[in-house]
């Protein structure tokens, strides 16, 4: 029954979550609006590459960039996703109690909204990896593809990454409209320091300290052997990670996940408390 | 003088985006309606009727679809910005302003959109806080005020820029007894302190409509169905008034039956109380001083005296063949 | 046009301008948003151009960029789609039947996030600026400030025009927005030389006041770069951007008085969840 009432709210939010993406305009402008948007975030990259190498696209590092940046689109929807949904409901359609007070987990909703999330962001990586490789010619060759280990990171990391984004979803509870700048905040920390487009290895030594403690920085070094292992083979210890075997990158990966769960669910928890507290479950703060 | 407001066969459609969103639908079909200057006006109607759609042209945010519509002689679609100067719109379970302002703020903010002076516009703020019994709350937060409170500062809002032309569409929705009594007295006073000021009200309380309106438009289905005077409203029901009167026992009844005015005369007593329940259909309510004279002449006492008449929501049936949902 | 229409116009630009002000000395935690959290993507950036050993004003590029955007978005979304939300709450149709000028509340608003926005582009110029051992030598502070002013009221008239989308449309011009984001930036080259693009790409995003503002001030901030990185002269560009500020206020008069009025005629104007 409990499992029903969960797998209901799960699919009921994720229904929802489809519905404030994509009913504002018919489908065919919805699949330019998928598409104009991953390509344009990547090619800003793209450029300033080429600007310096004067066109040459076919290295080593540029397909690293280049996978990094498009799986990067997950970390941003995701964790942007969430915390929008809290503001979104709040302020702006101004639903959050009503869902709030219904007789269902809050965090299997926040979970079924991030849900749609992960699913429409599949569609701009996928795209934003077939533009690179035909297009660009970046090295990832199907045949050599780890499939288990990209997979399994790829499984993992999303889960952490909706986690994660529980305890922002919970810190937006007690947060003025500003909701956007602790996503892009958090966003923008995985993005310096995760090895999303530069290897961690560039950074002082602090900083890169700071890395090794980010769940982030295992999921693209797992992810990308999965899907470049060329790549980060021909790249070897400039990754920084090349210490680290398959599988002790898919346990840091299970460990994480495991550990931001109590993490993320303690600092939900704890701000969706004093949010009721201060009254700030249904408050408006635009201005 | 020209009218307050003036409509000519005004009509408004709704076409919808795409077939799959249904039909059109006509949410004003010719509507020719007066209001004069100093007029407190009533519009009643079901939801869906029309209401608020009048009330958008008229306060500038929606054009007709053909037809005209005045306000103070200004033309909506054309003049609209002499319109917007002589006018304001208050509406029931508006959410305006902003949270984090005070109440006063969010009232002077509003003020600046109209060009009031600053020191002006705080006086009459104070005034009015103080007259709905808000002045404890002018320094909290918007967002900590109760519904009741906040509908107050919304009409507060209204009244404050001191409009030649206030729309009100449904004030005192979802408030309590008290905060729509301070609601409804200030709007009757605001009217009668100043004879050149109008006010159009739409509203669902026949009794606020009764008690409130100099004059009254019925409308339905986008069509003006009836507009006069309530008394006069009430009279296309019915022209008989009712009189029920509990007596203490009473001997000679069928002399009242004989009075002048009196259309139907029906009794009942009640030896073991000592009551005589007497039930008069009046066509003339000069009867009932008549009917009084008699029984106090044959030496009953008047216990409880009840004059029931047709109200508002009986003409509202009877017009529209449907109460209020 | 009377002196009561100007004061009340003005008087309106400050009313709304108020909420702004006043919202972020209640509020406080944008400071810490606004001011700390850009680095990071202007950080990336910079590093990945010192990855690739590229000569060492680009990371002064990517950080004038970084700083520029506070203005980008602040228009796109404190002001532009900021009427979407006004919609929602039921502002807007109070806003539209005061007997003022809507340019008015789109100033005010532009005006009162002022302050904001300035404190994150000089904050992500100063701190960058101290991060990352920049050394920026300015040709001409007189050009300089006459270049700033020119983009920003060029910039602050298309971002009007580009409210008065929101007068007709609702999710759709949200969405939109969106989708401006990341391909100005692409466009307009924040983060690399807009002559990359290639000349016709490059002056086709001219029309964005963004462009030719932020390769001026990398001209005067790098004269040393001029020939290798810069677009048009600086002159040239200041003309253009100052033409551009006749034309976009212009045209969100014009914008803004045609989208208002189809609003209206398609009883869209205060439709909310659209």
């Amino acid at each position: 029954m409990a499992v029903n009432s969960e797998l209901r709210t799960f699919k009921n939010a994720a229904w929802l979550g489809w519905q404030m993406e994509a009913n504002w305009t018919d489908p065919f402008l919805f699949a330019i609006y998928s598409v104009v948007k991953p390509l344009a975030g990547t090619l800003i990259l793209v450029f300033m590459y080429l600007v310096i190498t004067h066109g040459e696209t076919e290295t080593m590092f540029f397909s690293y960039m280049y996978v990094g940046n498009a799986m990067y689109m997950f970390v941003a929807d995701v964790l942007f996703g969430v915390t929008w949904v809290i503001h979104d409901d709040r302020e702006h359609y101004m639903t959050l109690k009503q869902v709030y007070i219904a007789p269902i987990k809050f965090e299997t909703y926040i979970f079924g909204r991030a849900a749609i999330k992960i699913a429409i962001t599949s569609f701009g990586v996928l795209l934003t990896l077939l533009f690179g490789v035909f297009v660009l010619g970046v090295d990832i060759d199907l045949a050599a593809v780890n499939w288990p280990l990209l997979v399994v990171a790829l499984i993992l990391g999303l889960a952490t990454l909706a986690i994660m984004g529980l305890a922002l979803g919970g810190v937006t509870f007690l947060t003025a409209k500003h909701a956007m700048g602790i996503n892009e905040g958090v966003a923008g920390i995985f993005y310096v320091l995760s090895g999303v487009i530069f290897p961690i290895t560039i950074l002082p030594g602090w900083a890169q300290s700071i890395s090794k403690f980010l769940p982030v920085t295992y999921w693209m070094e797992g992810v990308r052997r999965g899907l470049e292992p060329g790549v980060i083979t021909a790249l070897g210890s400039t990754t920084g990670l090349q210490g680290f075997s398959d599988l002790q990158l898919l346990l840091v990966l299970v460990v994480t996940a495991v550990a931001f769960l109590f993490i993320s669910l303690g600092i939900f928890r704890y701000a969706d408390k004093v949010a009721r507290r201060k009254g700030k479950i249904d408050w408006t703060s635009a201005y | 003088m020209e009218p307050a407001v003036e409509t000519e066969s005004l009509t408004r459609v709704f076409n919808p985006k795409k077939k799959k969103e249904g039909k059109s639908v006509t949410a004003l079909d010719s509507v020719d309606l007066r209001i004069e200057r100093g007029e407190l006006f009533g519009l009643l109607g079901p939801n869906g009727a029309g209401k608020t759609t009048l009330l958008k042209i008229l306060s500038t945010l929606l054009l007709p679809t053909s037809g005209k519509a005045y306000v103070a002689g200004f033309d909506v679609a054309k003049d609209f910005q002499e319109v917007r100067k002589r006018i304001n719109m208050v509406s029931g379970g508006e959410i305006s302003g902003y949270g984090l302002l005070t109440v006063r703020e969010n009232l002077w903010m509003f003020t600046q959109f109209y060009g009031m002076k600053s020191a002006v516009a705080f006086k009459q703020i104070d005034s009015m806080l103080e007259l709905f019994g808000m002045a404890d709350k002018k320094n909290e937060k918007v967002r900590t005020l109760s519904t009741g409170m906040r509908q107050k500062m919304n009409v507060i809002r209204g009244f404050v820029t001191d409009p030649d032309i206030l729309f009100l569409d449904e004030p005192t929705l979802g408030l309590d007894v008290n905060a729509s009594r301070v609601i409804r007295d200030y709007i009757v006073e605001w009217v009668e302190k100043r004879p050149d000021k109008t006010v159009l009200l739409t509203t669902h309380y026949m009794a606020e409509a009764d008690q409130l309106c100099d004059r009254i438009a019925i409308i339905d289905d986008g069509k003006i169905l009836a507009c006069d005077e309530p008394d006069t409203l009430k009279k296309l029901v019915r022209t008989s008034t009712m009189l029920k009167i509990d007596v203490t026992l009473l001997n000679n009844k069928s002399v009242l039956g004989n009075i002048p005015g009196v259309e139907k005369f029906t009794y009942t007593d009640d030896p073991a109380s000592n009551l005589t329940s007497l039930k008069f259909v009046l066509q003339d309510e000069s009867a009932v001083s008549d009917i009084v004279s008699e029984i106090v002449h044959s030496g009953a006492k008047i216990l409880a005296l009840r004059k029931t008449e047709p109200t508002l929501e009986d003409v509202f049936i009877k017009m529209v063949g449907k109460g209020f949902e | 046009m009377t002196e009561t229409w100007l004061l009340r116009n003005m008087r309106a630009v400050r009313g709304r301008a108020y909420p702004r002000i006043i919202g972020s000395t209640r509020e406080p935690s944008w400071v810490f948003f606004d001011v700390v959290l850009p680095l990071l993507t202007v950080s990336a950036y910079a590093y990945i151009y010192k990855f690739m050993k590229a000569p060492e004003e680009f990371v002064g590029f990517v950080i004038l960029g970084g700083a520029m955007t506070a203005f980008w978005l602040n228009i796109l979304w404190s002001m532009a789609s900021q009427l979407y939300w006004e919609k929602e709450i039921g502002n807007l149709s109070l806003y539209l039947m005061a007997p003022i000028s809507r340019m008015s509340i789109l100033a005010g608003m532009a005006v009162g996030g002022l302050f904001e926005t300035t404190l994150r582009a000089t904050s992500t110029l100063v701190i960058g600026i101290v991060v990352f051992g920049i050394a920026l030598s300015l040709s001409s502070p007189v050009m300089l400030i006459v270049v700033f002013v020119v983009t920003m009221i060029s910039l602050y008239g298309m971002g009007m025009m580009f409210a008065s989308l929101y007068l007709l449309f609702g999710r759709e011009a949200y969405h939109m927005s969106n989708l401006m984001t990341e391909p100005i930036y692409l466009a307009s080259g924040f983060y690399f030389p807009v002559r990359t693009l290639g000349f016709w790409a490059a002056a086709g995003s001219s029309i964005i006041p963004i462009t030719l503002g932020l390769d001026a001030l990398r001209q005067l901030f790098y004269p040393a770069s001029v020939a290798e990185y810069g677009f048009l002269p600086i002159g040239t560009e200041t003309l253009i951007l100052a033409v551009l500020c006749v034309v976009f206020i212009m045209l969100s008069k014009l914008s803004l008085d045609y989208m208002e009025k189809l609003g209206k005629t398609s009883g869209r104007l205060t439709l909310r969840w659209q």
